[in-house]
C-alpha cells in the first residue's frame, strides 16, 4: 500500500454504460474522481474481425473471469463462463451492438399494471417514464443515436427526434420488412448508438459486420470507451486505473464507506479513499463485490440489511429462427439490427402469458462462419452432423437471415448471484455464482414467439427456417434455463421501501449514505428492450441530482 | 480450480451440444496462430497421427467439387491448437487415436488410413454413437463420442477459422461457405453492397 493518503471526490467501480455516464459527468462537473476497472484500457487497434480469437475462444473482452452455474439450490454447481461480459475500459458495452429503446410507460409500472404472478417477485419502480424521459434523450443525443422517430407506432412518447437518421437496410432486414408488412406488422428501422453520419467527432459506420460481440475499429459505435471515457479524461479530473479488480468496499466507524480495496495483477492490494462511492459492476459484478464487503455492521454483505442485495436476477429470454432465402441475405455485412417490430410487444393474459417483448431481425447467428456451422446446425433437420451433409449446410451461410425475440423475463428472489464457497478467480476471490431458472411464463412467451417467429420466416419466402441451439442462452425446452445473457439487471433493486429494496428512488443505498449503485442492477424487472439505453438515462438522472445535491452541500 | 481440465470440460461438452461460443476458457494469447505462422510442421501430432487425424478430418468435410479439411490444411489448425490453446486436450486426442485404431484393426484389420471412405465413415459413425466395438475399455477414460466431438468441433474451426491459425489454406474454407473475409478489414461495406446491388470482392480476390 502507498505511503500517501489520497482522498477523492467519488470512486466509480466500473466504467460500462453506468459508471462511465457517472464518471464523465461527475468529472464535468468539477468533482476529482477514481475509476477502477478491473481489466486493461484497450485501444481500437487491438480490435479486429477475428471469430476465433474474439468470439469462439473469448481472448479479447473476459479471457480469465470464472463464473459457477446452478439451476436451483439443489442441482449441481457447473463451472464456466456464462455471461457476455467485458472486463476492458468500458466494460460490456464495448462489445454492445448499440440498440438503444426507450422503456415504455408500462414497463416502470409491472406490478400496479399486471397484479401479483405467483412464484415471481414483480415490483414497480420508484420512477416513472415521465422522470426518466429527459434523461433518454440526454442519452440519445450523446450517444448519437441513429433511427427513425416516427417508425414504431408502439414506442413511448417522446419530445425530440433521434440525433441521427436511420440506418439503410440490408437484404437480410429488407426481406424481413416484406414478410412482416404481409402479416400486417409494423416494422421499422431499430434504433442504434451508431453513427449512420459522422457525430460527436467520430466517423459513420464503415458497415464492416464484425460488431456485436466486437469492439469497433473506428469509433462509429458510441460506448463509454469511445464517448464518456475520452470526455473524462479531458478534465484532468479522471485518475483511470485498469487492471483494479476491487475486492472489498470498507465502512469508517461513522456508517459511511471509506474506501475501496483493490487487487491489481499480480494480486498486490492498494487501498483508495473517497467521499462517495459509486458501484457500477453490472448485475453480477455489483452484488459480488457488495456481498465480499462484510463488515460488524453488515455481516450478510454491504448495504444488504434487506437481504436482496444478489435477488432478483433477470436475464431476458431470446427465442430465435434463422432460415435461407433465394438470394444472398448479406448478413455479415453492417449492424447487429437493422429491423425491428413492436407490435407483439403489449402484454396481452389472453395469450397464455403477461409481458412480452421487441422482435428484430438479426445477424448474432448467422454473421460469421464459425458461430453459423457451430450453433445453427444442431437445430437443423440434417441426418448427420459431419460429411456432405456438413458440407452443404456451410454453403447456405450466405443466404441466412436470422429473426429474434429479445422478451421480459419475470423477476423470482431465488434467481440470484452469491459467492461461490469453493471455486475462485485468478485473484483468489470467490467466484460469482449464478442461481437461476426460468418462470413458466417465460416459457410460455417463449414457445409463443417462438411460433410467431417461424411464421415470419415463412412470410419472408423463408425456403427452410431452424431453430438454433446455444446451450445456456437460448431456451429449448420445459426444464431448459439461461446460465447467462448479455443483459443482466435486478439484482440490487431500488424502491421507496427499504425492506424490499436495495437502494433508493435516486439510487442511493437505504443503508450505506455514500453508496450509490448506478447500472443494470437497479432494475427492479426486464422491460422488453435491450437495457442499455435505460442503464445510461438512468446514469444521467442520478448523475444530475447527485451534482444538484451537492451543489446544496448536502451530500 | 484447474483451468485446463474445466478448459478440456468445456470444449468437449460444448462441442458435443454445438455450442462452444464463450462457454470456452483460455489462455490469454493467440500463441496458436504464432506457431502457425512459423511452421507447418507437426508439432504435437506424431507421423502418424498427423496422417490418421488428417483422414478423419477429411470424412468431417470432404471434397468434392471445393476443397475439403484435407485440402485446407485442417489437420495443422489442429496441431497448432494442441500445441496451445487446447493443449488441455491432448489427452483426448492421445487416448481418442489408439482406439480409432483399435476400432479399424478389430472390425476391418487394417489400420484407419488404409480404409476406404465407407469404412471409415462406419468407423466414425461408430465412434460418434458411443459403441464402438475394439474401443480400449478404461485406458484413459475418454468415451469414443467424445473423441469424436472434439476432432469434430476442431475440423470445422479448423477450416473457417483465419487462415493464419494454420488452417483455411488459401482460404479454401472461407470460399466454400462464400464468406469474404473480415469486413472491416476489406474496408467495410457501401448501402449498394448491403443490398447486392453492387458485388464484394472477397479477401481472395473474387466476387461474392
Amino acid at each position: 500500500m502507498g505511503a500517501k493518503r489520497e482522498e477523492f471526490d467519488v470512486c466509480v467501480i466500473g466504467t460500462g454504460a453506468g459508471g462511465g455516464v457517472m464518471i464523465q459527468e461527475l468529472a464535468a462537473a468539477g468533482f476529482r474522481v477514481v475509476a477502477l476497472q478491473r481489466g486493461p484500457f484497450l485501444q481500437p487497434a487491438q480490435f479486429d474481425d477475428d471469430e476465433l480469437r474474439t468470439v469462439i475462444r473469448d481472448q479479447v473482452f473476459s479471457p480469465d473471469q470464472v463464473e459457477t452455474y446452478r439451476y436451483d439450490e439443489g442441482s449441481p454447481t457447473e463451472t464456466g463462463r456464462f455471461n457476455l461480459t467485458a472486463s476492458c475500459v468500458g466494460g460490456t458495452m464495448t462489445h454492445w451492438a448499440g440498440w438503444s429503446w426507450r422503456f415504455r410507460p408500462d414497463d416502470f409500472r409491472v406490478l400496479s399494471s399486471e397484479g401479483p404472478v405467483a412464484g415471481a417477485s414483480l415490483a414497480d419502480w420508484p420512477i416513472t417514464y415521465d422522470e426518466l424521459e429527459p434523461f433518454y434523450e440526454r442519452a440519445e443525443w450523446e450517444f448519437g443515436v441513429s433511427g427513425d422517430a416516427a417508425g414504431n407506432p408502439f414506442a413511448a412518447p417522446r419530445k425530440r427526434g433521434y440525433p441521427n437518421p436511420a440506418h439503410p437496410g440490408r437484404t437480410a432486414s429488407a426481406r424481413v420488412a416484406l414478410g412482416a408488412r404481409q402479416l400486417g406488422y409494423h416494422p421499422f428501422p431499430t434504433p442504434m448508438a451508431i453513427n449512420s453520419r459522422p457525430y460527436g467527432g467520430r466517423p459513420e459506420c464503415a458497415y464492416g459486420g464484425a460488431c456485436q460481440q466486437y469492439g469497433c475499429q473506428i469509433g462509429a459505435k458510441a460506448t463509454t470507451l469511445s464517448v464518456s471515457i475520452p470526455k473524462a479524461l479531458a478534465t484532468r479530473r479522471l485518475d483511470l486505473r485498469p487492471n483494479a479488480m476491487a475486492r472489498e468496499i470498507t465502512l469508517g466507524k461513522d456508517g459511511r464507506a471509506r474506501s475501496v480495496r483493490y487487487l491489481d495483477d499480480r494480486r498486490t492490494e492498494h487501498e483508495v479513499f473517497a467521499r462517495h462511492v459509486v458501484v457500477a459492476g453490472n448485475a453480477i459484478g455489483t452484488p459480488h463485490l457488495l456481498l465480499m464487503s462484510r463488515s460488524g455492521s453488515f455481516p450478510h454483505g454491504l448495504a444488504n440489511a434487506s437481504g436482496l442485495v444478489g435477488r432478483n436476477l433477470t436475464f431476458h429470454h431470446f427465442p430465435a429462427v434463422n432460415f435461407t432465402i433465394d438470394e444472398p441475405a448479406l448478413s455479415f455485412t453492417a449492424l447487429e439490427s437493422h429491423l425491428a417490430l413492436d407490435d407483439l410487444h403489449a402484454s396481452d393474459a389472453k395469450r397464455g402469458f403477461i409481458r412480452g417483448g421487441v422482435v428484430a431481425e438479426i445477424n448474432m447467428l448467422v454473421k460469421q462462419p464459425l458461430t453459423f456451422a457451430l450453433v445453427n446446425l444442431p437445430g437443423y433437420p440434417a441426418k448427420r452432423a459431419w460429411g456432405r451433409e456438413l458440407k452443404d449446410f456451410l454453403r447456405k451461410f450466405p443466404r441466412a437471415v436470422g429473426v429474434a425475440g429479445i422478451l421480459e423475463d419475470l423477476p423470482m428472489e431465488e434467481n440470484r448471484v452469491d459467492l461461490d464457497p469453493s471455486v475462485t478467480d485468478r485473484h483468489g476471490l470467490p467466484a460469482p455464482r449464478i442461481t437461476h431458472r426460468q418462470h413458466a411464463n417465460d416459457l410460455a412467451m417463449n414457445r409463443w414467439f417462438t411460433e410467431r417467429l417461424l411464421g415470419i420466416a415463412r412470410a419472408a419466402g423463408a425456403l427452410e427456417s431452424w431453430i438454433p441451439r446455444v446451450p445456456g442462452l437460448l431456451l429449448t425446452d420445459e426444464r431448459s434455463a439461461a446460465k447467462g445473457s448479455a443483459h443482466f439487471h435486478g439484482t440490487c433493486r431500488m424502491g421507496d421501501d427499504a425492506k424490499r429494496s436495495v437502494v433508493d428512488r435516486w439510487c442511493r443505498s437505504h443503508d450505506v449514505e455514500n453508496l450509490w449503485i448506478v447500472d443494470g442492477s437497479v432494475f427492479p424487472t426486464a422491460g422488453g428492450y435491450n437495457p442499455t439505453l435505460t442503464i445510461l438515462a438512468n446514469a444521467y438522472r442520478v448523475a444530475d441530482h447527485f451534482v444538484r445535491e451537492a451543489k446544496r452541500q448536502s451530500l | 480450480m484447474s483451468s485446463d481440465v474445466s478448459r478440456r470440460e468445456l470444449i468437449v461438452g460444448g462441442a458435443v451440444s454445438g455450442g462452444a461460443l464463450w462457454l470456452v476458457l483460455t489462455l490469454p494469447r493467440p500463441l496458436a496462430a504464432r506457431a502457425a505462422q512459423a511452421s507447418s510442421r507437426p508439432l504435437v501430432l506424431g507421423a502418424d497421427e498427423w496422417k490418421t487425424v488428417e483422414a478423419i478430418t477429411g470424412r468431417i468435410i470432404p471434397v468434392d467439387h471445393e476443397p475439403g479439411a484435407v485440402e485446407a490444411g485442417c489437420v495443422n489448425f489442429i496441431d497448432k491448437a494442441l500445441a496451445h490453446e487446447d493443449a488441455a486436450l491432448r489427452p483426448v486426442y492421445r487416448a481418442g487415436l489408439a482406439g480409432v485404431e483399435a476400432v479399424s484393426r478389430k472390425r476391418f484389420a487394417e489400420p484407419f488410413v488404409k480404409l476406404g471412405a465407407e469404412q471409415q465413415d462406419e468407423v466414425l459413425v461408430a465412434l460418434e454413437s458411443g459403441h464402438a466395438d475394439g474401443w480400449p475399455a478404461g485406458g484413459d477414460g475418454i468415451p469414443p463420442e467424445q473423441f469424436f466431438a472434439a476432432v469434430r468441433a476442431h475440423t470445422i474451426i479448423g477450416f473457417l477459422a483465419d487462415p493464419k491459425y494454420g488452417g483455411n489454406r488459401d482460404y479454401a474454407g472461407w470460399r466454400v461457405v462464400g464468406y469474404p473475409g473480415g469486413g472491416h478489414h476489406l474496408g467495410g461495406y457501401s448501402p449498394a453492397q448491403m443490398t447486392g446491388k453492387e458485388k464484394i470482392t472477397a479477401v481472395w480476390g473474387k466476387e461474392v
